[in-house]
């Protein structure tokens, strides 16, 4: 298992768009995905998972990985959210 | 229900896709749809859990349809947020807690569906943020139409063909999705000229009128109206006189739609030769086809919020917007097209939750670019790359200081720059233009002329600005007038500030299509009128039906007057005369 802390960067945060970006990037491994954020997790394959989050630019989430290709989805994912979702920060 | 007595109602509101239509009303009410409690027997529980994945992919097929005709008339990005909400179908927290929800406490599967969804909204709505807040409409979409699957009764199937669809509020999804059932038109009570439901109204051709304000709430399913998708009004209940005066009508606007074919190929010239150039107003990378089709010269007004319309999403890189852009140029090249810079904010919201108390007198149009200028200046650098392939002018919009104009060419001279270091071709000397919607702006239009290249005047915000009137608001929207003497005046102002300079004039504005309007914007020196295409050919009749003489006068009694209802009833009277008008039959009962 591995863990992984990323920023929400993106001016937005994780709305509709971003979420469905990290559902779908996620759906691409085998590994088992969840999101923390103050205490709360949820299903990082599930896109209302990562919708009720509501997190804001500057939040800062635990991305918690564990499976067989954890160490690609995890590159994957912090990369995705490193780019902001490729929207204005 | 219906009384065969029913008193004669009129809704007013605006015109957004041409086309009369008469027949009876379907009231599509978004929040209709209610659930019970039920418990099922044991034994049909599988059944049940059958049921809600039937439902689950008509769903998705409903979806499918609405994703492949939103990425074709609006691109790829507008299409995001229905993939969203097909991602969802198939989400566990939906599909596999409500097939639990089922099996565990027997609930019939919409109930289930129900209590798994308020959940999820209930944290939504507990969010500190109102962007988040909202997205629990998205997960109440979702939650309506499996519903609606579930019970058969589908949202689609009960549109009767020849219904006129009614509603507060519809969404471009819904529309595409009627229009394929073949509707009569559309009518609702918010929405406004360029909201994305009125954009695919008219890509799509059905007749529409929004901002009707409390129509749904007052009339029933199988009601008659008559849908004035010309001027902006919907009758309920109409009497045999009204009826017979819109047939007419009806009759008379789809002669003259036929013989519009003929006018597309001829010159919009007036009778003693006085030439106007008529140009386009698009949106859709995919509207292209429309220029040749409806004979415009050119695109007097690419409006690129669409592009940008995407919840959320602010950037579109260089790279994407060049590509439609390049496509647009060189589809009418030669042909002029002018690209207005995103002009976000007032009406067309920001979609990150930006609210502000007076959001027309705030943050907008070229206040927004100026400070966020990574958003300007690659869409700066796209048009400027896209200025290879044809021919371009930049329009800047919401001016109201010169000194806003001076920045942008500036921003300008530093994306050519970039431009050079990076090796890429542009044009040189791409024209800049500023939008006249604000009277500041009109009124020092000299000073603006000295550093303009072209002007465009925008006249639903200039009549807002100048009157004083949001035509949203039904308590004024009376007041709302674009042939006011006022406007006309300010119009005047800028043209003759042009004229010293010798730098041309477009409208582009809703008055722009208005044909009581043409005469004197023609009489008063405009040289480009551009619109929605479908409204050309209709344009053109009028001007190659007046001289430039009678427009002068025209134009010379409308700036004299003081009442803008004496000045619209005496052009409609000319329009009547020289065979151009769909008149309004039932107007003198109506009031104005």
């Amino acid at each position: 298992m591995i863990e992984r802390e990323v920023t929400v960067t993106n001016r937005a945060g994780l709305h509709t768009r971003p979420a469905s970006m990290i559902v779908r990037t996620a759906a691409r491994f085998h590994c088992d995905f969840f999101i923390h954020k103050d205490g709360y997790e949820i299903n990082g394959k599930s896109i209302i998972g990562v919708m009720t989050l509501a997190a804001e630019q500057g939040a800062v989430l635990k991305l918690v990985l564990d499976g067989v290709d954890e160490a690609e989805a995890a590159d994957a994912l912090a990369q995705i959210f490193e780019d902001g979702f490729g929207e204005v920060k | 229900m219906t009384d065969l007595r029913a008193r004669e109602r009129v809704f007013d509101g605006i015109a957004v896709s041409p086309g009369i239509t008469i027949g009876p009303a379907y009231v599509h009410a978004r929040e209709a749809i209610e659930v019970e409690e039920r418990i099922l027997e044991p034994d049909l529980v599988e059944q049940e859990v059958a049921s809600l994945h039937e439902a689950i992919e008509r769903s998705e097929r409903d979806l499918n349809k609405i994703i492949a005709v939103t990425r074709e008339k609006l691109g790829e990005d507008s299409a995001e947020i229905f993939e969203a909400q097909r991602l969802m179908l198939f989400d566990d927290a939906v599909r596999g807690e409500a097939e639990r929800c089922i099996r565990r406490d027997r609930f019939e599967a919409s109930y289930a569906l129900h209590r798994v969804m308020q959940r999820h909204r209930k944290i939504l709505e507990a969010s500190g943020n109102d962007y988040f807040r909202e997205r629990a409409h998205d997960l109440q979409d979702v939650e309506d139409r499996i519903i609606r699957h579930l019970r058969r009764g589908r949202l689609i199937s009960a549109v009767d063909p020849s219904h006129i669809v009614v509603s507060e509020n519809l969404t471009a999804a819904d529309i595409i999705l009627f229009s394929r059932r073949g509707i009569l038109g559309c009518a609702m009570d918010y929405g406004g000229l360029t909201s994305h439901v009125s954009i695919m109204a008219r890509s799509l051709g059905v007749p529409a009128v929004v901002s009707l304000h409390g129509l749904a709430g007052s009339i029933s399913t199988g009601d008659v109206l008559v849908l004035d998708g010309l001027r902006g009004r919907v009758v309920v209940n109409p009497d045999d006189a009204t009826l017979e005066a819109y047939r007419k009508r009806k009759d008379r606007f789809e002669r003259l739609r036929a013989e519009e074919k003929s006018l597309v190929h001829l010159e919009p010239e007036t009778i003693d030769g006085h030439r106007v150039r008529l140009e386009a107003n698009l949106e859709l990378r995919d509207e292209v086809s429309f220029v040749a089709e409806y004979g415009a010269q050119g695109i007097g007004l690419f409006r690129t919020e669409m592009l940008f319309l995407v919840e959320g999403r602010l950037s579109v890189s260089e790279e994407d917007q060049f590509r439609i852009y390049q496509a647009v140029v060189s589809a009418v090249a030669p042909a002029p097209v002018t690209l207005r810079v995103l002009d976000l904010g007032g009406d067309k919201l920001l979609p990150v939750a930006h609210r502000e108390h007076n959001p027309f007198l705030g943050w907008r149009g070229i206040r927004v670019l100026l400070d966020k200028p990574d958003l300007l200046m690659p869409q700066l650098k796209a048009i400027l790359r896209a200025s290879a392939f044809g021919n371009v002018r930049i329009l800047i919009p919401m001016v109201t200081d010169v000194g806003e104009v001076r920045q942008v060419r500036a921003l300008l001279a530093r994306a050519r720059e970039e431009l050079r270091s990076e090796g890429r071709a542009f044009a040189d000397n791409v024209p800049v233009g500023v939008m006249v919607e604000v009277p500041s702006v009109a009124l020092l239009a000299d000073r603006f002329a000295a550093e303009s290249d072209f002007f465009s005047i925008g006249t639903n915000d200039l009549t807002q600005y100048a009157l004083a009137v949001d035509r949203g608001n039904d308590l004024v929207s009376k007041l709302f007038r674009d042939l006011h003497p006022a406007v006309l005046h300010l119009v005047r102002k800028t043209l003759e500030a042009a004229k010293r300079r010798g730098i041309p004039v477009s409208v582009c504005g809703e008055l722009a299509a208005n044909l009581r309007a043409v005469p004197i914007l023609v009489g008063m020196g405009v040289d480009t009128l551009s619109m929605s295409p479908v409204y050309l050919p209709g344009v053109k009749r009028v001007i190659r039906s007046m001289s430039k003489e009678e427009g002068q006068l025209l134009a010379r009694e409308a700036l004299e007057s003081d009442d803008a209802d004496e000045v619209a009833a005496r052009l409609d009277r000319w329009l009547e005369e020289h065979g151009c008008g769909v008149p309004f039959l039932v107007d003198s009962r109506n009031g104005h």
